[in-house]
């Protein structure tokens, strides 16, 4: 955990954060709204003290009440690694701002979360499906979209709390249940 | 002519010769008569691939890629490419031999595995991580085990973690010495590869008398290795250690001096450092840009520390210098496992935890320096025995997607030559 790190980013940042700043192992944790997202990133990767010159990840997630998109930067000024986490992205209507403007290589990351989320990022010049068929309509990694058969069932019966709401009993068997376009 | 029976064919056979079989036959249905010679009936479907997708575009990139200029012209390459390292179909706008655009089409080979792992134990997603990377696996399975580790806040035994580092660095030599074959085999070289295969099934063969299985090992366990070094693997290890430095060198030297390959690669590709970060590059692409990044010493995990070794980086940033790079990094991995061996503790090999593993809600991600690049995982914890979210980054990926950047206004044949250097692998492209 790098401390001084966390002074620096809660001084920088301390009126855009929409949670507490946490720190574990070798990890920092800001929350931000996803407006914000544009600004705090350019801030991380061009100002002299801080640097985050290398994007390590781009994920979308889906907390089955809203959408996420978390962001993992590495910069030579901290040991630690920067978690930048875009949070309560409506789950009907997700959009955010594109980094492609400072990480050309952010394109494909965002399009593969467009692809799995249905997160819409505004600025991505080609934000078209990547591995699913161009004629496909759900996302498949959300919450709601569930598995049609249990291939890998757990001993712990994945005591998940989306998916007792939406019980797999109700989905008809050999289909997968989608979600609107 | 007869029949195999000895009688002649009836004559409405179509297969005899002389009559012309019709389109209108019903028994030619999805068939077309051939232009060339009217005997012969052809499949509908083979041989007729339109580049240009049956739907409207869905983007303005997509619709400018999709509009031909004057003189241009589209050719498909895959997805079943020789030089395509896997599925991988790519549409290349083309003005004569010349590469004006392209737009690499994935997902041939797309699983679902983040899915699957979301709906597997802990335990079990390990396995799925195999197949992504097949030709290094057990970087894929490193990062799964150390998110997991994080999450569970368990301590991995000194011996295990010199174990995965030793077996790690096995897997890197076989992966680069694959990726230094199949480069000379893509540019038309067919013995390099032969070469490569004889040191490398040495090392999966060493592999699988600890791990039980030559390429997907399924080795790392949470909190440890499953299974400790034994004398079948020391004795042939040492073995091999005696004589490997020289002869991968002396296989190399096939390519090294040779001015059709060395030709082939010069100047082809050339990526330099800015542009490289952009596009999130890392590992030895990221190096031979004249980059330092080594997760091992920019993000050091493991062992890696306690041990001496370089980093490796070439300014020239061509496919030349990428493959160069690679032979660079075979050095420092010998130079890593004698350190392993002489430096090997004794102790358990796995950190003692209960069968069924329920982390606290928690985030965790965790990376490491596969022989492509940053191979990174990134696990929630919502409180059961399944992770909530389990994201997948692969290096291939970006390395792939920088095709656009690499390849317009170079030659058909370079391209072959910037595949073959970024040494994409399709597993983990299309998880």
């Amino acid at each position: 955990m790098d401390r001084a790190l966390r002074t620096r980013l809660e001084a920088r940042f301390g009126d855009v954060l929409t949670g507490p700043l946490r720190q574990r192992h070798d990890e920092t944790e800001l929350r931000i709204a996803p407006k914000d997202v544009p600004d705090v990133l350019r801030s991380l990767h061009d100002e002299p003290d801080l640097r985050f010159e290398l994007l390590a990840d781009l994920a979308g997630v889906d907390t089955g009440e809203h959408m996420q998109v978390v962001y993992h930067l590495w910069s030579e000024t901290t040991a630690d690694w920067l978690r930048v986490i875009a949070d309560g992205i409506p789950r009907d209507e997700p959009r955010v701002p594109s980094i492609t403007f400072l990480w050309k290589g952010a394109e494909w990351l965002e399009r593969e979360a467009y692809d799995m989320f249905g997160i819409v990022f505004e600025g991505n010049r080609d934000l078209r499906r990547i591995f699913m068929p161009p004629d496909y309509l759900s996302f498949p990694l959300r919450k709601d979209f569930l598995l049609p058969d249990d291939a890998a069932r757990s001993p712990g019966e994945g005591a998940r709390q989306m998916e007792r709401a939406n019980a797999p009993l109700a989905t008809p068997a050999g289909s997968i249940r989608r979600t609107k376009a | 002519m007869t029949t195999k029976t000895g009688q002649h064919p009836s004559a409405d056979d179509p297969r005899v010769i002389g009559q012309h079989p019709s389109a209108d036959d019903p028994r030619f249905i999805g068939l077309h008569q051939s232009a060339d010679d009217p005997r012969v009936m052809l499949d509908d479907g083979v041989g007729v691939y339109e580049p240009v997708p049956p739907y409207p575009p869905r983007t303005e990139r997509e619709a400018e890629f999709y509009t031909l200029g004057e003189g241009e012209m589209f050719l498909n390459a895959g997805p079943h490419h020789p030089a395509t390292h896997g599925v991988l179909r790519v549409v290349m706008k083309l003005d004569g031999e010349r590469i004006v655009d392209l737009d690499p089409v994935l997902g041939y080979l797309h699983r679902g595995v983040e899915k699957l792992c979301e709906n597997a134990d802990l335990h079990q997603t390990i396995a799925y991580m195999d197949p992504l990377e097949y030709v290094s696996s057990l970087f894929c399975e490193w990062p799964a085990v150390m998110a997991y580790e994080k999450l569970l806040d368990v301590k991995v035994p000194p011996r295990a973690e010199y174990i995965r580092v030793l077996t790690g660095e096995l897997n890197r030599i076989s992966s680069h010495l694959l990726a230094m074959g199949f480069h000379a085999l893509d540019l038309g070289g067919i013995t390099p590869i032969l070469y490569s295969f004889i040191e490398r099934d040495e090392i999966v063969d060493l592999l699988a008398s600890i791990t039980g299985q030559r390429m997907l090992f399924n080795y790392f366990r949470i909190g440890g290795v499953n299974g400790d070094l034994n004398h079948d693997f020391m004795s042939r290890l040492g073995d091999w250690m005696s004589r490997a430095g020289s002869e991968v060198m002396s296989n190399t030297t096939l390519l090294n001096e040779n001015e059709v390959f060395v030709r082939r690669n010069r100047g082809v590709g050339v990526m330099d450092r800015e542009t490289a970060l952009g596009m999130c590059w890392t590992g030895p692409n990221l190096r031979a840009s004249g980059v330092p990044f080594d997760l091992r010493r920019a993000h050091p995990y493991s062992v890696y520390p306690e041990l001496d070794f370089d980093i490796p980086t070439r300014s020239e940033g061509d496919s030349l210098a990428r493959y160069l790079l690679r032979i660079d990094e075979v050095k420092q991995s010998l130079r890593i496992i004698d350190q392993c061996l002489h430096q090997m503790p004794d102790g358990p090999v796995t950190a003692k935890l209960p069968r069924l593993l329920r982390p606290r809600p928690g985030r965790a991600f965790a990376a490491v320096e596969g022989p492509r690049g940053e191979y990174g995982i990134y696990a929630i914890s919502d409180g059961t025995d399944q992770p909530f979210r389990f994201r997948i980054h692969d290096p291939s990926f970006l390395h792939l997607q920088s095709f656009n950047v690499l390849a317009p206004g170079g030659l058909i044949a370079d391209w072959m030559a910037i595949n073959a250097s970024l040494d994409p692998i399709m597993g983990g492209i299309d998880k």
